[in-house]
């Protein structure tokens, strides 16, 4: 097959694969957050930015399999 | 056997086309640019072209800036290369000779080498400069009204921005960083940082406007300078023996060998991290909106316009919602770092 194509098919299974870490993980993350608060509403406000927090760090790492696809698929 | 020859006759006739189509754009391109009779393949590049040229023109940094082909500001370009030089636009420094553009890349024209050092005012830098003038204005003019009605209740843009500066200094600097006197010392630092980039962010989603956030340049520097203020807080704080012996991650002596390594890459990870969300995060949304009002020129029906329109109004106002986010993110993330480094960990012992 040609590079070119495997460079691309590459690139748009590897953003994918990574889209589905990310979302699992902010998905269980924002679960047992929403949960947490519903047991102690009180501790609503210091949950979310604890979820915020770690739903950026979760992010971030989805990000930078992003952007090596992206890499992947412009050179 | 005869399914796989008819698949290779089928390719062989799909390259023999494209072959042609090729042929038929150099032949048209050359021989009559007035010719109304243009391909259909040749039509179709062309819009591939234009969309990505406009993703282009709003997502890489340019010496000039356009606004809708409405008005032009040709920016100045500051060059160093064994001496400065300085040209009041593009065009008078192509026509000064020294150095010439090729794939959008400032050359010298005699060894083809990019110059040494580009401070030109590009459009992005244009941007960041807006963003801090209109800043200080918000700040100068409710700061004036704090001093002038120091007991009245404030009111307007005084108003917001008292919202906004007192969630982070009483939400996102005080929780984290444990030491009140360091909170209060880096608490404008923080403000600043958060207004910058929010400014930054919501300047891409005017039309016409581009996100200075959406380069790496821009949010490399911002998190070289976080990078300086999580260690020299932490330096100045704690002091330099126990910043050094925060390296060892508090662990015993054995494993030093693998932990001092660990501490130092974290060291540089965490600004890393930082520079990479802010870029992808700003960027990707920009590319979504392209894409999605691409597809109207790609698939050429007015089916798809409610779609893409629809879909990217969507985006739009998530993109919104991720501009504060991300400032917001940003901020915090740096706050965070800093009480890491500047913890007392006389109660772990």
């Amino acid at each position: 097959m040609d590079p070119k194509a495997l460079a691309f098919l590459a690139a748009g299974l590897g953003a994918g694969m990574s889209v589905i870490g990310a979302g699992v993980g902010i998905g269980k993350l924002a679960a047992s957050a929403l949960e947490s608060a519903g047991r102690q509403p009180e501790a609503s406000g210091k949950l979310q930015t604890m979820m915020i927090i770690a739903a950026a760090l979760i992010e971030g790492v989805a990000l930078f399999a992003e952007v090596i696809s992206l890499l992947l698929a412009i050179k | 056997m005869s399914n796989l020859s008819e698949v290779k006759t089928q390719q062989n006739v799909g390259i023999a086309q494209a072959q042609s189509s090729n042929l038929q754009i150099t032949q048209t391109k050359s021989v009559n640019l007035k010719d109304t009779t243009q391909s259909h393949s040749e039509a179709k590049q062309e819009e591939g072209n234009v969309i990505s040229d406009i993703l282009q023109e709003h997502l890489l940094d340019h010496h000039s800036y356009n606004f809708f082909n409405v008005f032009h500001i040709d920016l100045p370009v500051i060059l160093y290369d064994k001496q400065l030089y300085l040209y009041p636009s593009m065009k008078s420094m192509m026509a000064e000779g020294t150095f010439t553009e090729i794939h959008h890349q400032i050359v010298r024209k005699d060894t083809q080498q990019p110059p040494k050092l580009d401070m030109s005012i590009t459009a992005l830098v244009m941007f960041q400069w807006l963003s801090i003038l209109l800043l200080l204005f918000a700040f100068i003019t409710s700061a004036k009204k704090y001093k002038k009605q120091p007991k009245t209740a404030p009111k307007g843009l005084q108003n917001m921005l008292e919202v906004l500066v007192l969630y982070i200094r009483d939400e996102i600097v005080r929780p984290n960083i444990s030491s009140k006197r360091l909170a209060d010392v880096l608490s404008p630092y923080f403000v600043a940082l958060f207004f910058f980039i929010l400014v930054m962010n919501l300047f891409g989603l005017i039309p016409g406007g581009h996100s200075a956030t959406g380069n790496l340049a821009v949010t490399a520097g911002l998190s070289i300078i976080a990078y300086f203020v999580i260690n020299g807080s932490a330096i100045f704080h704690v002091g330099f023996s126990h910043w050094l012996k925060e390296l060892t991650g508090g662990a015993p002596w054995g494993i030093w060998i693998i932990m001092i390594p660990i501490e130092i890459l974290s060291m540089f990870t965490k600004p890393f991290a930082l520079t990479i969300r802010l870029f992808a995060n700003m960027t990707a949304g920009h590319v979504i909106i392209f894409s999605l009002l691409g597809l109207i020129f790609m698939l050429h029906t007015f089916a798809i316009v409610p779609i893409s329109i629809g879909f990217s109004l969507f985006i739009y106002t998530l993109e919104l919602l991720v501009a504060f986010i991300q400032a917001y993110v940003f901020t915090i993330l740096t706050a965070v770092f800093v009480g890491l480094t500047t913890a007392e960990h006389s109660l772990e012992h």
